[in-house]
């Protein structure tokens, strides 16, 4: 039995109770079949999937109900086709140099200023703006602000591009549609405003490792004796046993100096960490994530679908919303269906939560730095 | 040439039909209809969330719904587990109080709590009677505390369609996790239509309790003014496999040694004609019908055997646990 088979089904009192998921029982519950015909999930995920539908079709009068005309099925989807237009319009993408998606970004001005997500894209140069009908261009960083987690970018050589028409968050209120643009081909996605707006607050950046609080027989180091599932160790491919010798070439001697070290850190940064395999001297570079989620989802708890953004928490102002977006969507703007601009989206949190900021928090700053860059001080003569 | 009159008068037909279906779905499909909706779940919203409850059991954190003045709470079996346990409950204002399990249903995960008497009356919702109302296509909306209890971030609202309706449950795009089990899922006239209960990998795959299995045992409860703990199972139990024959009949396929059905004489091969006064013509049918009796009710099978048809009574005893 694989990790992965485990996670087919899953009862959401939180956390699980339960070492194995159970079967969803209620399928078999038909008085015709013995118990002992019971199958497991877990045993078998093919031809469970198959009784399943075929056992709910069987006692539905209505047949089930195809994805097209789901909530963000595509006919569903025709209602907000002309609503979407100014959320898609002002979206655009941050793709590797080879075209691979990083996030999404926000048009804020028409002589292409943008706002993406700060963490996903740590390096602007290794990076590119795609707008939606293709064209592509490179970014100049202006400004990296790390309490919003946004950097305010220049798409060199672009002018005359629509810009996000910003309004105001104060009289939204749970259940309010919202729409956002998600995927490379930007398709519209419609969701609601589920909680409060509120603080996040933030609780520093993790590996992911649970340690030893000895000293290794190696006498030096610290020896990991836990990995969590999804986090950044197990990503850059950490394993129990190794012995970790430093973080970001500074020595760990005791378990506490690595909190410190990666305390010092923000999620989304990159650390290289050496350590011992088998007595052998490796390394690895391990992005760091938010400390929070990475406790929270140390066995895979959340049941995310498509995972979650490195940087979850720490932000002044965050409104949550349940959109089912990527967090290859982050950094993109979120609107209500009469077409304004109220936030960027920030961070896809777990499988229920989507944070975004809403505008206020952070637009009238922005608005400075651009015109900071737009008019810089001239230079002093020499004297 | 009378043949090209029908020929004729199909294609009008299959042109009206069709114009007919692009307008509805344009209708459907219409932003205003968007909008409808956002202003039903506006309004039901304050009326139904003082209602919904966080519960804190010693194994996690889950949710449930206040369904009467009274203090009784809608739940998932897997939250409180069994019968007669003290749990800790949060309200919507952030006040604790404690509750008591009463009956659950294990097959169906569906459970009752009763809330200590607080000398006035518990803010509650009413749940729908008309389970099969909540069809594939409807609209609904799911609360919770997904994660637990939070005080700053309050209730988590999801908006959705129901996906799929089964016998016990319904399967929405309302997107749960952790932490929601056991709370409600309304339709847009705020009557409880559903329990959280269960997720699958992908967001489309929640599933949630149906009304059915609690109504099914509401009378008894009722009438009894205590609410006992329900037989294992879904309904009664009779023990037998059906088949569709070649003829097309429904057929006992096999007899479970011991159960009700075998005590009473049925045999392999008989043809189920009737469930008491009703005709029998299919497996679904069949299973739907026994599923509303409950253990101990009697029944009477119109059979026939070798050509012969008789009558047989049989009473529905308990689902016998897995494994016994």
């Amino acid at each position: 039995m694989t990790n992965d088979e485990f996670r087919m089904t899953k009862e959401i009192r939180n956390p699980k109770p339960e070492t194995s998921p159970r079967a969803p029982r209620w399928l078999f519950s038909s008085f015709a079949i013995r118990p002992s015909f019971v199958i497991r999930p877990f045993v078998l995920r093919h031809s469970l999937l198959a009784l399943f539908s075929s056992a709910a079709f069987a006692d539905s009068p209505r047949p089930t109900l195809p994805p097209e005309q789901r909530t963000n099925g595509k006919q569903t989807l025709v209602a907000v086709g002309k609503v979407a237009q100014p959320v898609l319009a002002c979206s655009a993408r941050i793709e590797s140099l080879l075209g691979r998606p990083v996030c999404a970004a926000t048009i804020v001005g028409i002589d292409g200023y943008i706002l993406t997500k700060a963490s996903e894209a740590p390096d602007l140069e290794k990076v590119r703006l795609k707008l939606t009908e293709g064209r592509t261009a490179e970014l100049r960083e202006i400004h990296r602000d790390v309490r919003f987690d946004l950097v305010l970018a220049q798409a060199v050589g672009l002018s005359k591009l629509r810009a996000a028409n910003f309004g105001a968050t104060r009289s939204l209120s749970h259940g309010q549609w919202l729409c956002s643009s998600s995927g490379a081909s930007r398709e519209p996605r419609i969701g609601i405003i589920s909680a409060n707006h509120r603080q996040i607050p933030g609780n520093g950046a993790a590996l992911g490792i649970r340690m030893d609080e000895k000293a290794p027989k190696e006498a030096q180091g610290v020896r990991i004796i836990g990995i969590a599932t999804d986090s950044p160790a197990e990503a850059a491919g950490l394993q129990a046993e190794d012995v970790i010798l430093s973080i970001a070439d500074e020595p760990v001697a005791q378990f506490k100096s690595v909190h410190e070290i990666v305390n010092k850190r923000q999620p989304g940064e990159y650390v290289e960490v050496r350590y011992l395999r088998e007595g052998k001297e490796e390394s690895c570079r391990v992005r760091l994530a938010s400390r929070t989620k990475v406790i929270q989802n140390w066995e895979g708890e959340d049941f995310a679908n498509g995972g979650i953004s490195l940087r979850t928490d720490g932000f002044p102002d965050a409104l949550q919303h349940d959109i089912p977006l990527a967090p290859s969507d982050m950094g993109g703007p979120l609107a209500t269906l009469d077409g304004k601009i109220v936030g960027i989206n920030i961070a896809r949190v777990d499988r229920v939560t989507t944070f975004a900021l809403p505008v206020e928090s952070f637009w009238t700053e922005i608005q400075q730095w651009i015109n900071a860059d737009r008019h810089p001080p001239k230079a002093q003569a020499a004297e | 040439m009378p043949h090209f009159v029908p020929r004729f008068l199909r294609l009008t037909a299959t042109l009206l039909v069709a114009l007919t279906s692009v307008a509805e779905a344009a209708e459907q499909n219409d932003l205003a209809s968007l909008l409808r909706i956002q202003a039903e779940v506006q309004k039901r919203l304050p009326q139904v969330r003082p209602s919904l409850v966080a519960i804190q059991t010693g194994g996690g954190t889950a949710s449930g719904v206040i369904i009467s003045s009274t203090g009784l709470i809608l739940t998932a079996a897997h939250v409180v587990d069994k019968p007669g346990r003290d749990i800790r409950v949060v309200l919507d204002d952030g006040s604790v109080t404690t509750a008591k399990s009463l009956g659950l249903d294990q097959a169906t995960d569906a459970a009752l709590a009763q809330l200590k008497d607080r000398g006035k009356p518990w803010p509650s919702v009413n749940l729908s009677r008309e389970v099969v109302k909540a069809q594939p296509g409807e609209w609904c909306f799911a609360l919770g505390h997904p994660g637990g209890f939070d005080k700053a971030r309050g209730a988590v609202l999801r908006v959705g369609k129901i996906v799929k309706q089964t016998a016990n449950s319904l399967h929405t795009d309302c997107v749960l996790m952790g932490g929601d089990s056991g709370g409600p899922l309304f339709n847009l006239a705020g009557e409880v239509i559903g329990i959280h209960s269960q997720i699958w990998e992908n967001r489309d795959q929640n599933v949630h309790v149906s009304m059915a299995p609690f109504l099914r045992s509401w009378e008894a409860m009722q009438a009894s003014q205590v609410i006992k703990t329900w037989g294992v199972g879904a309904g009664g139990y009779l023990g037998v496999a059906t088949r569709m024959s070649d003829a097309v009949e429904l057929e006992v396929a096999d007899v479970i040694d011991g159960s009700p059905a075998q005590k009473a004489g049925v045999r392999v091969g008989d043809v189920i004609l009737g469930v008491n006064s009703d005709a029998m013509t299919d497996q679904q049918q069949f299973t739907a019908t026994i599923k509303t009796k409950a253990a101990g009710d009697l029944v009477t099978l119109l059979l026939r055997t070798d050509g012969k048809e008789r009558k047989v009574p049989v009473t529905l005893a308990q689902r016998p646990r897995e494994g016994e």
